[in-house]
């Protein structure tokens, strides 16, 4: 029998075998590359000293390859922490066993992180490094048809706990998979990619060449496609990402939202607002100016910034609260909505709700985009992704037109009563009617105007006429807005509204089992 | 020397032409803008280059993914 302090004295240097000290030679590839070490990422992400292991001393199993006795942590260190002195869940693949890849015992303890994260409704966040299941490992249906429950433990945690998936290499099938089902996807360029599968695989399929930096490089996951959030320039800059990401959400679906105190007046008055929309209706100018100035100083957090620029999606404070705001932003494809828009914003809209973060819908929309393309593109099925959500939503809501709303454009964004805000207001140069006025002239009117002695004239006057109609006193006149704000004055209303309508309101759906998303 | 293809994203008409061939952009810069949905929409420089070629003229209309431009760097 050993006694008890000589069985700690092994237990201790076991523990020591697993740390980067104790694996030098075969962290140096991964060093080489220029990465940090899977334990010294976790280090990183949280809080000095906060990291509590969970299946540290698991290995690969003995029956696999030849070589994998020698598997420590079988590939992935999981365990709790703390970021910036909140509990979370935290799974960091390590690239320098078997290339990441995950072997039974490592999956066996990622589900069981995930349930420990659900169970104790922590977020949680995986720092992904490797390429997806063991071939060796998994070419035998004695293992593989087993199936791992893990990607269901995952869908299933989706909406109660935040979910951050940190691209640190590649992250080809399963990691992709993890990264589909999660709140808040990063990215680092030149290190991270992922994708269905990886370019090997590709060319063995299909034949097709492919880098893995045009397959699925940040270039091509973020910005393209919308897959990830946020691209970044380093590992550091992930991590920091990730820790700025869950000071807007709670714990979980059920948690109160983190508010601070907020140094920057509820009643300031940003001048620039006054401005900012340009004389010309057919000019764009940039919406985040309007988000940065109503949100509390610093506060503003743009996710998918470079993807579906037409619509922001951004997280920030109003007063200390999180709030998500989207705006059309017409800078790009003049703020029109197309189906990647229609897919940022309806996921925006639904991710804010399942944590009890407020929306705040900033309103200048020319329409959905229309043509062969917008219908080879699935729209009319994905435009329909947008109300379908804001019609589900129990979190205070509020829009405000900053100028077009048009069409069904202005429903899809909460304009009005469509939605149900806690309350709808205008900026005094918004235009709110059915469709844009040249065109509704063009179909409806154009005998009227060819018939007149000078039809430019008449199309003029017919324009001019319906222009009168369209504006945002004529919106408050039917009510259709609770009031036409000074745009300076934005900041103060939608914090005095937020104030008091704080928590959720469950109008009453009809007695449905689920909800079918159109997407 | 490689040629970036500048297609268009959606279908409009070429209001105006910001660019003549021979000019040297920078990435982001505006080349032409489009006119669709009533909105003036700037086409951007995806890399910096020099224009090589401009492949349509203003009042023209275009289709989504329509080559407008090519810049050479």
């Amino acid at each position: 029998m050993v006694a008890g302090r000589d069985a700690l004295r092994m237990v201790e240097a076991a523990r020591a075998a697993l740390g980067d000290e104790a694996r030098g030679a075969a962290l140096a590839r991964q060093r080489g590359r220029g990465k940090l070490t899977a334990r010294e990422r976790v280090a990183a992400l949280l809080d000095s000293g906060s990291f509590m292991e969970v299946g540290g001393f698991a290995t690969a199993e003995p029956d696999g390859e030849a070589g994998r006795r020698d598997g420590p942590a079988d590939g992935v260190v999981t365990g709790t922490g703390r970021i910036d002195g909140r509990a979370v869940v935290v799974v960091a693949q390590d690239f320098s066993v078997a290339g990441g890849s995950i072997g039974r015992l490592g999956t066996t303890k990622t589900v069981h992180a995930v349930e420990t994260a659900t169970g104790r409704g922590l977020p949680l966040v995986m720092l992904l490094d490797g390429g997806g299941h063991r071939i060796q490992d998994g070419q035998d249906a004695r293992s593989f048809a087993h199936a791992s429950p893990l990607i269901r433990t995952l869908a299933r945690a989706s909406g109660w706990v935040p979910l951050v998936a940190l691209m640190l290499g590649p992250g080809f099938a399963g990691p992709t998979n993890f990264a589909g089902l999660s709140d808040f996807v990063v990215m680092v360029r030149g290190l991270s990619a992922m994708g269905m599968a990886g370019p090997a695989l590709v060319k063995a399929a299909t034949g097709e060449e492919v880098s893995q930096e045009e397959l699925g490089g940040a270039e091509a996951q973020a910005h393209r496609h919308g897959l990830a959030d946020l691209a970044v320039e380093s590992e550091a800059e992930a991590l920091a990402a990730a820790r700025r990401f869950l000071s807007y959400l709670p714990a979980n679906a059920r948690a109160p939202l983190p508010v601070l105190a907020c140094d920057d007046p509820a009643d300031r008055r940003e001048e620039a607002l006054l401005t900012l929309v340009p004389e010309s209706r057919r000019k764009g100018f940039d919406v985040r100016l309007a988000v940065a100035g109503i949100a509390d100083t610093g506060s503003v957090f743009e996710l998918k910034p470079r993807h579906a620029g037409n619509m922001v999606t951004a997280l920030a404070r109003l007063d200390g609260r999180p709030v998500g705001i989207l705006a059309n932003q017409s800078l790009r494809l003049g703020g029109i909505i197309d189906a990647a828009a229609a897919e940022k914003g309806a996921r925006f809209i639904a991710f804010c709700d399942a944590y009890g973060i407020p929306l705040v819908s900033l309103i200048d929309v020319p329409g959905f985009l229309i043509g062969p393309g917008a219908e080879r593109s699935g729209l009319g099925r994905r435009s329909a992704r947008l109300p379908f959500e804001w019609a589900h939503a129990s979190v205070p809501r509020i829009s405000v037109v900053l100028r077009k709303g048009y069409g069904l454009g202005y429903i899809a964004m909460a304009g009005g009563r469509s939605m149900g805000a806690d309350a709808a207001f205008a900026w005094p140069g918004a235009e709110i009617c059915a469709m844009s006025i040249e065109g509704s002239v063009d179909v409806a009117y154009r005998r009227d105007y060819e018939a007149a002695e000078d039809p430019a004239a008449r199309r003029q006057a017919l324009i001019e006429g319906i222009r009168a109609r369209t504006g945002a006193l004529r919106a408050a006149e039917g009510f259709g807005v609770d009031d036409v704000i000074d745009p300076r004055d934005t900041r103060a209303r939608l914090i005095e509204v937020l104030r008091q309508v704080e928590g959720r309101q469950h109008g009453s759906l009809p007695p449905k089992k689920r909800a079918i998303p159109p997407i | 020397m490689a040629a970036i293809r500048v297609n268009s994203e959606m279908a409009g008409s070429i209001w105006k032409l910001l660019v003549a061939v021979g000019d040297e952009v920078d990435e982001g810069a505006d080349l032409l803008l489009l006119e669709s949905m009533k909105m003036e929409i700037p086409v951007a420089a995806p890399a910096a280059g020099k224009v090589a070629e401009i492949r349509v003229e203003e009042g023209e209309t275009v289709s989504e993914g329509q080559l407008l431009l090519v810049l050479a760097r």
